[in-house]
């Protein structure tokens, strides 16, 4: 079992000068000023105080992230592929693209279409498999102080909780995110997250597997999100993730059949963001663990409208193929921002659009369901 | 050199064929680092509309005045985006990405068969194989007169040769048909454009041997162990290079969505591993 304290004395990722990383401890003196790839982080002295840290799993071992911008499983590879474009050592952490317990080569071409506002995703999960992942990426993770959350799929019970076991103790693994609902894979795949019961016992039966700090991600393509949230964090997650992508389908250009090769694909981008909001929104109310929102985040707008609803940390997904060096940057706006509204810590923004007696459901809005 | 980031000011832009622009960006540090058959992914628009960007061969290089172009068709929304820029615009690329078009050092004389558009992916190895001394015969395949590449936008030492499907110049019918006067002279051969043109070049590359009786290179090379899918090595080794495309989503590897199947059973990436690859490093009935 790994102790994911550890984690934060650990090195800065290779790419990154020690000095550029220096930000991350909140309060640093020296190293005020900032630039960034293609951004425009300058950092001023009162935003380079800001507390910005976050824990993910406070009620167990602790997963405490420098600042609570991450960056979306499935749109940032194994943190690699940006190369010297993004810094992630400033990165508050990564999620990794879905991982299986064996190799998967996912689904035919093509896999990617722009839609309004947003994008169709239906790579089905490809990836080389648990043990590649640990053999090829985790040693390289282990040196960065970037925490990196795997993000895990599977089609039965057992298969979550032996990747889990299988990542549990891997220095370089931070956390476990739970993909119970993606809607690409054919058989298995979303159930999990439509169904109290089974997010419930796929949660327990992962927990039971590992120590590692574990996040469950949610499926907006549901009913009603609330008990699903609630049989999850019973369970023993340590914080819920919200949202992955909205099923939709695409059509030809000649009208003759469906664009993707899989049919059906994934909504994803600024289009999905009000229906992210209102899930955090829901859940923010039902739930006491940590809520990490992502749906659509292009700008520091979005990130404090995230918090607003309840969350403590957003992850950026779709927004990064445009923009590589977004992320980076919302952790600078977002400092900047605390320091301007004369806040010590990012936290006052959080929960500012919630009712007033959370838990108890207003009579407006809440249980308003078109 | 590795990826980056830049602002690209727009110099001039031009409509070279109906609905075929030529753009000339100023951008030197890209222009310094790029190679023939790597590409940029532009920024387009803005996230109410265009939240992807769109992938572009580097049509030509000068790194004398640090300029690039682009040469595209208006076929949606993103590419008439760009027709609407004005010189002095200034738009934000991410590159040079992708494996470059791999030519072997003893390679005398190359061969570059183009499909329409594909004209763009190929058009820089004609100048850098020129610059390097070697013969290049450029077969161009299009639907009709109106869609020929002008010659006028070929360097004089290429030797031309145009097939057009309807007979309205040159050839009439498909320029692979073209290819069987030159497979003997080739070398080593490249080629981009549609994917059933990619398709039935990549056939007639494996019939080459039997038909030639020998291989002219590679007799010594890469024999015993396979080289890796996407290795240099492995295309530098190859008679025929293709450029592929597929839709793209972060153009640097991180999406898997750009995939074309290997023959070894592994989707390959074309923004990665691609968008050259070996025409026998593809899985062609794979229908992906
Ligand atoms: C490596 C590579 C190099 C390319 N080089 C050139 C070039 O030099 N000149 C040129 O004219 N075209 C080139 N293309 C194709 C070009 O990217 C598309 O024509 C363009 O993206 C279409 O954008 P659109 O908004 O006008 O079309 P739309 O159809 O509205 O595009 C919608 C979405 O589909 C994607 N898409 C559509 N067609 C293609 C395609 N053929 N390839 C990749 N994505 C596509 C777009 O990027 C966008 O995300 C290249 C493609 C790749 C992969
Ligand atoms: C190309 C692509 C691949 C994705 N792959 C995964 C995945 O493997 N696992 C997962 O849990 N979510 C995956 N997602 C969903 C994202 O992590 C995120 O939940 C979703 O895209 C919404 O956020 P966004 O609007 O910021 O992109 C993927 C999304 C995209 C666009
Ligand atoms: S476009 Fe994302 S992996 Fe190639």
């Amino acid at each position: 079992m790994v102790s994911t304290g550890a984690r934060q004395g650990a090195g800065a990722p290779r790419a990154v000068e020690p000095a550029r990383t220096a930000i991350h401890g909140g309060p640093t003196g020296g190293s005020a000023r900032e630039s960034v790839t293609g951004g425009i982080v300058a950092i001023s002295g009162a935003a380079a105080a800001v507390d910005l840290t976050v824990d993910l799993a406070p009620t167990r071992g602790g997963l405490v992230l420098a600042n609570p911008i991450l960056v979306a499983s499935g749109t940032f590879g194994y943190g690699i592929e940006y190369g010297d474009v993004v810094e992630v050592g400033r990165l508050g952490a990564i999620c990794c693209k879905g991982t299986t317990l064996r190799p998967r080569i996912g689904n035919p071409t093509p896999r990617v279409s722009e839609t309004p506002g947003g994008m169709l995703n239906s790579i089905g999960l490809q990836n080389p498999g648990v043990d590649a992942v640990v053999e090829r990426y985790a040693p390289l993770w282990a040196t960065w102080r970037t925490p990196v959350i795997v993000n895990i799929a599977a089609e039965s019970v057992a298969d979550y909780a032996e990747i889990a076991r299988r990542l549990d103790g891997v220095p370089g693994v931070a956390g476990i995110e739970l993909n119970i609902s993606c809607p690409n894979v054919g058989r298995g795949g979303l159930q999990f997250a439509i169904d109290e019961s089974a997010a419930g016992a796929v949660t327990a039966a992962v927990r039971r597997a590992t120590d590692l700090p574990l996040l469950v991600k949610l499926s907006p393509n549901v009913a009603d999100v609330r008990p699903i949230a609630r049989a999850i964090a019973a369970a023993g997650a340590d914080a819920l993730t919200a949202i992955n992508t909205l099923s939709g389908i695409a059509v030809s250009a000649d009208r003759r059949r469906p664009l993707l090769g899989n049919v059906f694909g994934g909504l994803s981008g600024p289009a999905v963001k009000p229906v992210a909001l209102r899930v955090v929104y829901e859940v923010r109310q039902v739930v006491d663990i940590p809520i990490v929102a992502i749906g659509g985040v292009t700008e520091l707008a979005d990130v404090l409208d995230f918090l607003a609803v309840g969350a403590v940390a957003v992850q950026v997904g779709t927004a990064i193929f445009a923009d590589p060096a977004l992320p980076v940057r919302l952790v600078g706006q977002l400092a900047e921002a605390a320091a301007r509204a004369g806040h010590a810590s990012y936290r006052p923004f959080i929960g500012t659009a919630l009712p007033a007696k959370p838990g108890v459901p207003s009579a407006k809005g809440v249980e308003y369901r078109p | 050199m590795s990826m980056r980031l830049v602002a690209a000011e727009l110099v001039e832009s031009r409509e070279i064929l109906p609905g075929q622009w030529l753009q000339s960006y100023h951008a030197p540090t890209m222009a310094a680092g790029a190679r023939a058959g790597q590409f940029v992914h532009v920024r387009t628009g803005d996230w109410s509309g265009l939240v992807l960007r769109r992938p572009f061969s580097f049509n030509t290089v000068d790194a004398a005045t640090g300029t690039m172009t682009i040469h595209f068709r208006t076929i949606g929304r993103g590419t008439e985006w760009f027709t609407r820029l004005r010189p002095g615009d200034s738009i934000d690329m991410l590159g040079p990405l992708g494996r470059p078009f791999e030519v072997d050092p003893r390679s005398r004389h190359l061969l570059l068969v183009a499909g329409g558009l594909g004209m763009a992916g190929v058009r820089m190895l004609a100048d850098e194989a020129i610059r390097d001394g070697r013969q290049v015969v450029v077969l161009f395949g299009a639907s009709g007169v109106r869609e020929v590449y002008p010659s006028s936008l070929l360097p004089d030492e290429v030797e031309y040769v145009v097939a057009t499907d309807d007979g309205s110049l040159g050839h009439h019918g498909f320029v692979t048909e073209l290819v069987a006067d030159y497979e003997a002279w080739a070398d080593q051969a490249f080629a981009c454009g549609p994917a059933p043109m990619l398709r039935a070049l990549a056939g007639l590359a494996v019939g080459r041997r039997a038909r030639l009786g020998v291989a002219k290179l590679g007799r010594k090379r890469g024999g015993g162990r396979p080289l890796a899918i996407g290795s240099p090595q492995a295309r530098r080794k190859a008679f025929l290079q293709v450029s592929m495309e597929q839709n793209m989503g972060c153009a640097v590897g991180a999406c898997l969505g750009c995939v074309v199947m290997g023959v070894g059973g592994t989707p390959q990436r074309v923004c990665r591993e691609g968008p050259v690859f070996a025409s026998d490093e593809i899985a062609w009935e794979a229908g992906w």
